[in-house]
């Protein structure tokens, strides 16, 4: 026997038992493998026709090995059926592998999907209480995006606007809307957050007044992205706010009556034209008209209060010098200064121009800044009133200064307010209602003009405002 | 100077005011005749001899707007002083298209109103001649 022969058998079985092996390892693998996996292997190698060109190559090769074309024939056979085998176990065990990493990327997929699905549900259910909240608010709510677009509208705002919100989702804010008030809620400027609005209804032509707060809606970087604005119907408190006004203007004004009555009676006894008044009799008829003239102040005043807040305070201007409404303010407060034993000084700067006020009005205002600074100030006290033609921006400052008893640096902010009273408790006779440099400060904003306040306590106080020259 | 002979008429529809301004004026020895409406204050100037007239500018029934446009129709001459509880600024713009010589407000004090009456008696003296 050749040893070349020897070589081959050697390799033959070799082969052979790696093939055994082989088969061993085939068969639990295939075990695993699914029948369309193997049809698809099966399917590959004849559209290859793998198993031919194989058969072919390795007869081939073999034959120039040795002239024996059976023995040939039957290694090459051999071969070929162990490669095709061999290429039949990889292909199903990529498959296999594939298979496995699909699986996991589907298995993951799946897990993914389910968060997800879970995580939407969330959402969901939160949008849907959001929503909830939003529309069972009494107060209207609308969201719009930045080009003045409906994004959200409960049903609340959906009434009071007398809209419907399909209507308006995606739409702007005033398509369909004909109020052009409607406008000024929408172009809401950053300044003002808080603005009325007056409609009249579709219905029953009645006028409803919605009040509008609004605030911007920016994104992380600050850019505008839209606008909440939420609606409040003040029809009835606005109602309520005239009446109270037009009430306290009325009684204001029925007690006017009776109190000029009483007033022109005392004041023609002290007269004396309806005969001689004893010394006590006209002491005490001097209390009685005192006191009847701080009741009329107050009605005055409270006249004044009600006509601004019905905002119809008005002023009647005419040119008029200020020197003369200083010197009729002073002329009208005079017995009050010398009753209190008070030094009342003018510095009036010269060649002052006339001004365009309201000259009873600009009295009020001086009345009252003089007469508190004569409440205030102790006896003996001083009291000026000057008059300058201020830093030459077109204003006339006027300023009333005394020597009083001053106020505390955190009350001068509240001092221009409403019914505000310095301190808690005042002795009696420098009580006031509270009300008259709130009036004074109407007074001199109607007319163009500014006023402050300058003080420390103890060191007396100083009261500026200014009026235009035109 | 005597002025008893010249006789002021006082309308009003408030009962004390009236009563007030006629002790106030016959204290001052003026003649006073009383009104308490627009209507009576129409009929007196037409039948009796007055000189000048208080006229209350808020009056139920016929203002003081009312009336006086009434007067000027058959009455062009005589001085007319409005009476006022407060400014009413409506009223009395309305008011000053039919001539009136000056306006008293109730709160102010009487002499203000004398003064008003005795330059509106002299303006008018002045007018005749």
């Amino acid at each position: 026997m050749s040893s070349l022969t020897i070589y081959i058998i050697t390799a033959i079985v070799s082969i052979i038992t790696a093939l055994l092996l082989v088969q061993l390892t085939r068969l639990s693998a295939q075990a695993k493998i699914k029948a369309d996996e193997k049809a698809i292997r099966d399917a590959y190698l004849t559209s290859h026709g793998i198993d031919e060109d194989l058969n072919q190559t390795i007869y081939k090769e073999i034959s120039e090995l040795t002239d024996s074309e059976e023995f040939c024939r039957g290694i090459s056979n051999k071969v070929s059926g162990i490669l095709s085998r061999e290429i039949d176990k990889r292909v199903t065990q990529t498959a296999l592998e594939l298979r496995k990493k699909y699986e996991s990327i589907i298995e993951e997929k799946s897990q993914d999907k389910e968060i997800a699905w879970k995580k939407y549900n969330k959402v969901l259910a939160e949008k849907k209480e959001t929503e909830a909240v939003i529309h069972s608010i009494a107060e209207g709510l609308v969201v719009v995006d930045a080009a003045g677009n409906v994004v959200m509208m409960n049903e609340a705002a959906e009434k009071l606007l007398g809209v419907s919100k399909i209507d308006k989702i995606g739409r702007p804010m005033l398509e369909g809307i004909k109020e052009e008030q409607l406008v000024s809620l929408a172009k809401n400027s950053p300044g003002e957050d808080t603005k009325e609005i007056e409609l009249v209804s579709q219905e029953n032509e009645t006028k409803k007044i919605l009040r509008a707060s609004s605030a911007v809606i920016e994104d992380e970087d600050g850019q505008t992205v839209g606008m909440v604005s939420v609606l409040s119907d003040i029809t009835k408190q606005r109602e309520l706010d005239r009446m109270k006004s037009s009430f306290v203007a009325s009684v204001s004004h029925e007690l006017r009556t009776p109190l000029i009555g009483i007033q022109k009676s005392l004041s023609l006894i002290l007269s004396k034209t309806a005969g001689d008044v004893s010394e006590n009799q006209e002491q005490l008829l001097s209390i009685a008209d005192r006191n009847l003239q701080r009741l009329t102040l107050l009605i005055n005043d409270l006249l004044d209060l009600s006509k601004l807040e019905a905002g119809r305070m008005e002023i009647k201007r005419e040119p008029y010098s200020v020197e003369k409404v200083i010197a009729e303010s002073i002329e009208g407060l005079a017995t009050w200064v010398k009753s209190k034993s008070l030094n009342l000084e003018k510095e009036i700067e010269s060649g002052l121009p006339e001004v365009n006020i309201d000259p009873n009005r600009i009295t009020q205002v001086l009345t009252n800044l003089i007469g508190n600074a004569v409440k205030f100030t102790p006896q003996n006290g001083t009291i000026t009133v000057k008059a300058s033609s201020g830093r030459g921006d077109g204003h006339v400052q006027v300023t009333v200064q005394d020597t009083g008893i001053g106020i505390e640096k955190e009350n001068l902010p509240k001092i221009f307010g409403k019914f505000y009273q310095v301190g808690e408790r005042t002795p009696t006779d420098i009580s006031g209602t509270g009300i008259g440099l709130s009036i004074a400060k109407e007074i001199v904003e109607l007319h163009g003009g500014k006023i402050w306040v300058e003080s420390e306590k103890g060191f007396g106080t100083r009261f500026i405002f200014t009026l235009p020259l035109r | 100077m005597d002025n008893s002979t010249i006789n002021v008429l006082v309308v009003d529809d408030e009962t004390d005011f009236r009563q007030l301004m006629s002790f106030w004026l016959k204290s001052k020895g003026y003649s006073v005749t009383l009104a308490q409406d627009g209507e009576t204050a129409i009929q007196l100037l037409k039948n009796e001899k007055l000189d000048v007239v208080f006229l209350d500018l808020n009056m139920p029934a016929m203002d003081g707007v009312h009336t006086l446009k009434k007067i000027r129709e058959f009455n062009k001459d005589i001085p007319v002083i409005v009476i006022s509880a407060y400014v009413d600024r409506l009223k009395l713009t309305e008011v000053k298209a039919y001539d009136i010589s000056g306006v008293f407000y109730k709160g102010e004090e009487f002499e203000k109103g004398l003064a008003l009456l005795e330059s509106a008696l002299r303006m008018h003296k002045r007018l005749k001649k």
